[in-house]
This record gives structure tokens, C-alpha cells and sequence, in this order.
């Protein structure tokens, strides 16, 4: 068990290394692209430290679990996020106390600046570079929650060299386009290869456990049983207050009383959907064919289809940039015969109520064995 | 909402369809921002503002996945200075054209004109027009009205290594093309 404030403070931590470690080696790269200066530079890395500190402030209940069931925005097809909600909360709530903290007569804050780089506006102006370092390919985010939770889990996925990604992280400037990113020099490319494959092994281990993702199933629904017509407010001013009285305590509350409909029920009680069915890690339209096959034959009796595309923790396709001994930047897949292999998790999980169980097996049986 | 099959499909027609049958990872990420935003495309993804340009991590797990289906394919290109990704399409026009389904067909009209208009362009500048707009849409849902120096001021606060006359020359242009909502 651990808490979102424990891993608050490591992305703080995490994100200050790696600031001053870019800051160190890349100095001049830094000054002459982002036109820094020592003062510049110094100011930032408070910026950085704060904003890598707040980064999941926004967070609902249970954080990416509850994640879904945050509105639309303006009625389209795209959802808020949580960063979002953790910008509105550093510009209302949390003003005060950054804007008016004594030290800040150092720097000069607004709480906008910090709002600003966590949703990446163009107010962050040239600070935007370092959002890589709290939301990015190779962020302070992943490298604490991979660690944190290898630690609290138990398990012996999730590791990697930390300190090696430190001693050897750079700003990676391409010459064709003139474009500047955090990545890494040659000399720590299996710490990147590790950091990658760590999160590959924690994903399809612990992220994407078919028992995992079912009591997010439960847990979303439910959530959507306590929560006014299903959705969280919204991060704007008359319901952001509103928003905040959701935490997990609260929640848990309400599921100790027997709230949360059936799904409330299914997670007090421990009963929870099982997976019936489960596409290949990396699926072919073929098997996205089969997958469809098996729907049609389980018909009504399909509780629930969980795609590990639609997971936060998804893995997708890595572009970490290595600096050569050449100075000429290359993508980690060239050096890493195993990641230019590696391919996106693409597999679909299909669930059943525990009650529907057997003769779901059953129509499954029948299904894969005419295919 | 688009399926991922049907954003896969669109992936693949704008690799089949940009002038040179391929398209590299900035231009699949901008080409994208183009036609959810200003375009009114609905992608489904949540673009937000990093010094390369506007960026959803989503695009490229859809991309991982669309290769993982075996609808695109993905090779690395060495350049002297670096690198980039070439993205083609392994399917052929009619097979595209049944997965891209409805968002496919409904929204072709924005994608062929969104080639037409940056399929030709550099990485650098499909970065600096897609930072443009972003900024731009900023300024819009803030409910501002400014001139189009001071919208190439703030592109170049993040962009420094612009120059000024470059930014705002490309500014210009998508304010011809009415990309532009609060310029005055």
C-alpha cells in the first residue's frame, strides 16, 4: 500500500535529478536553442520541482481507474484529463499558497506558469522542454510509479537502473529539423532498454492482469452508480469544489454502506467477472476476426470487453532518442535488437459474469472449434 | 467516438495518399492535430502543447498497434544528422477503404485537404503551423482578439530558435487558409 503523496514526492525527486543532470551536461545546447541563462535556468528547475509535484493532484478517486467516467469536453468526443483537473486546482486552490509562499519572493511564480506546463500551453513558453521530464517518453512519472510499485507489489518486474538513466540523460538535438528533446547518450542505452522493458513486464504482469482490469471494471461501474448522472464534475469553476469531495475515502465509504449497485456489491464481496477470452498479445486482424466470432456466439452473455489500447498504462511504441559517440542522434530500436522487435499490446480481454461462467466456456468450446 | 481500426485506416490512407506514399512520426502527429482541430475530425485523441509541437501519446500507440495488425509498416531511416520513421500502408486502396469504415468515408473531404495543404511540409515546419494553430486556438477559447505579430511572438517564446520573420511568413499562410480563429 501506497499513497499518491509518496509518489508525488519521488516524481519531485526523480524530475530534479534529471533536471540537473541535463542541466549539467547540456548547458550550452540549453542557452543556445532555448536562449537559457544561469537565472533562466535556475528559475525553471523551481518551476519544474513544483509542477512535477502537483503533476496528479487532479487525480479522482482510485487515479486512472476512475478516469473514464470524467465528462466530455463542451459535449465532443474528447474527455478531460487529469492533468487538467490538476491545472484548474493549482490556479484556484492551491493559488495562494505557491504564489504567496515566502520563497517565492525568489522567483516570482504564478500559479498559471505552473498550471500552464502542467497542461503544456504555450504560456510555459521555453519551460515547455522540460514537460518530457513529467509527462513524456522517458518521464520522472513512469520511472517512480514502475519502481514504486515493483517495491509495494512484490514483484520482480519493474526494475531498472535509475541512477544509470541519470548519469546519462541529454537534451538530443536533431540536425534536420532543428528539434530538441530529452533523451539519452550512448553510453546509457541499456538503462533506456531496461527502463522500456520494465514497463513492458509490469504492463502485461501487473498493469494488464486479467484480474487487475477486473475489479477496474467493477470499480468504474460502480463509480458510475454513486456518482451524479455517472460523470465526475467538471474542472471548472463552479464544480471543481465538487470535484474535490470525491477522493478514495469517500468512495470506499459509500461501498461500505452497500452503495454502488451491483458492481459495489461484486467488490465488497470479492466476486468478480472472469475472463472467458483473451485475443494474443499482439493480435492480427485475423484474431481481431476470431474475437468477433466469439462475441456474436457469447451474445448478451459478454459482461465486459477490455482493450489494452484503451489502458492508461499502455506501452505503445517507444521513441527514446540515443546520442552516438558520433553526436548523431539515433532511436533506441537501433541499438536494441530486442525493442526494434517489440511489438504494441494490442489484446482485447473478454468477461463474464462468475454466474455465466460454464456456458460461456461451453459456447466458446464450440466456436473455436469450428474456426 | 472513432474505433481504433478506423484510426488506423485513416493512418493508412494518409500514408498511401501524401505525395511521397509514405509519411514519417511528426507528420502523422501534426496531420493528425490538423484534422481533429481545426478540422473538427473526430479522432478521439487529447492533444496538449510540447516545445516539438502539439503531441497525444495515443497517436503513436495507435500507431504501434496499426503495425501490430498488419495495417502499417514502420522502418527507421538513417539520415547523416540523425534519423526519422517511414510509414507506409500494407494494405491496398479497397481493403483501406473497409477498414476505415465510416470515419474514413465521412471524413475524406478533411483529409484529402489536409494533405493537399501540408503534405509537402518539412518536420520542422508541420511543428512550427501545428504550434501556430495550437497557440492560436488558446488565444480563441480565452476569448482574446490579437494581432498576428503578437501570436508569432508567443510561438516564438516557445520556439526560439524561429526567427521571427519565419514564424510569423508561416502564420500568414494559415490565416489565408482561415486556420487562424483569433487573429484580427
Amino acid at each position: 500500500m501506497h499513497t499518491r503523496f509518496e509518489h508525488s514526492l519521488g516524481v519531485m525527486h526523480t524530475a530534479t535529478l534529471m533536471y540537473d543532470a541535463i542541466r549539467e551536461r547540456s548547458r550550452e545546447i540549453l542557452e543556445l536553442e532555448l536562449a537559457y541563462n544561469k537565472e533562466g535556468l535556475g528559475r525553471d528547475r523551481q518551476l519544474v520541482r513544483i509542477a512535477a509535484l502537483l503533476h496528479d493532484v487532479g487525480h479522482g478517486p482510485f487515479s486512472h481507474a476512475a478516469e473514464e467516467l470524467l465528462p466530455n469536453i463542451n459535449g465532443g468526443d474528447g474527455k478531460y484529463k487529469h492533468e487538467q483537473y490538476s491545472a484548474a486546482i493549482v490556479r484556484s486552490d492551491l493559488k495562494d499558497v505557491i504564489e504567496n509562499h515566502p520563497s517565492n519572493a525568489n522567483y516570482g511564480f504564478k500559479a498559471d506558469d505552473v498550471a500552464a506546463l502542467l497542461e503544456g500551453s504555450s504560456r510555459a513558453k521555453q519551460a515547455l522542454f522540460w514537460r518530457d521530464l513529467i509527462d513524456g517518453q522517458m518521464d520522472a512519472d513512469r520511472m517512480d510509479y514502475l519502481l514504486r510499485d515493483s517495491y509495494h507489489i512484490g514483484v520482480q518486474y519493474g526494475r531498472f537502473d535509475l541512477h544509470r538513466v541519470i548519469q546519462t540523460i541529454e537534451a538530443v538535438r536533431f540536425e534536420n529539423d532543428g528539434s530538441l528533446r530529452v533523451g539519452i547518450s550512448a553510453g546509457g542505452w541499456h538503462a533506456a532498454e531496461a527502463l522500456v522493458l520494465a514497463r513492458y513486464f509490469m504492463f502485461t504482469q501487473v498493469y494488464f492482469h486479467k484480474t487487475r482490469v477486473a475489479y477496474d471494471i467493477h470499480l468504474r461501474r460502480a463509480l458510475k452508480e454513486l456518482l451524479p448522472k455517472g460523470v465526475f464534475p467538471k474542472p471548472t469553476t463552479s464544480e471543481l469544489t465538487d470535484y474535490l469531495k470525491w477522493d478514495d475515502w469517500r468512495v470506499l465509504g459509500l461501498l461500505t454502506e452497500g452503495k454502488g449497485g451491483e458492481h459495489g456489491h461484486r467488490l465488497t464481496t470479492r466476486n468478480h467477472f472472469r475472463n472467458i477470452y483473451s485475443t494474443p498479445e499482439v493480435s492480427k486482424l485475423s484474431d481481431m476476426d476470431e474475437l468477433k466470432s466469439v462475441k456474436e456466439k457469447l451474445g448478451a452473455i459478454v459482461a465486459a470487453e477490455e482493450a489494452a489500447s484503451k489502458s492508461w498504462y499502455k506501452t505503445g511504441t517507444p521513441d527514446i532518442r540515443v546520442m552516438s559517440e558520433t553526436k548523431s542522434p539515433q532511436p533506441l530500436s537501433k541499438y536494441s535488437t530486442v525493442l526494434a522487435n517489440l511489438k504494441a499490446n494490442n489484446q482485447v480481454l473478454l468477461y463474464v459474469s462468475p454466474e455465466h461462467a460454464d456456458d460461456a466456456r461451453k459456447k466458446l468450446n464450440e466456436v473455436l472449434k469450428k474456426r | 467516438m472513432s474505433s481504433l481500426i478506423e484510426r488506423v485506416g485513416v493512418f493508412g490512407y494518409l500514408a498511401q495518399n501524401a505525395p511521397s506514399r509514405w509519411i514519417g512520426r511528426t507528420a502523422l502527429m501534426k496531420l493528425c492535430y490538423f484534422l481533429q482541430e481545426p478540422c473538427g475530425t473526430r479522432l478521439g485523441y487529447s492533444f496538449s502543447l510540447y516545445s516539438y509541437g502539439p503531441f497525444d501519446s495515443a497517436v503513436l500507440s495507435d500507431l504501434g498497434e496499426g503495425e501490430a495488425l498488419g495495417v502499417l509498416r514502420e522502418e527507421v531511416i538513417s539520415y547523416p544528422s540523425g534519423y526519422g520513421y517511414r510509414i507506409s500502408c500494407a494494405l491496398d486502396p479497397d481493403e483501406l477503404a473497409k477498414l476505415g469504415g465510416e470515419l474514413l468515408h465521412r471524413y475524406q473531404g478533411n483529409i484529402d485537404w489536409v494533405i493537399q495543404q501540408f503534405g509537402n511540409y518539412s518536420a520542422a515546419d508541420l511543428e512550427l503551423a501545428s504550434t501556430l494553430v495550437y497557440a492560436d486556438r488558446e488565444a480563441f477559447a480565452a476569448e482574446e482578439k490579437i494581432p498576428i505579430t503578437e501570436l508569432s511572438r508567443r510561438v516564438q517564446e516557445v520556439k526560439p530558435r524561429f526567427s521571427n520573420d519565419h514564424i510569423l511568413h508561416q502564420a500568414e499562410y494559415l490565416q489565408r487558409k482561415n486556420l487562424l480563429s483569433a487573429v484580427v
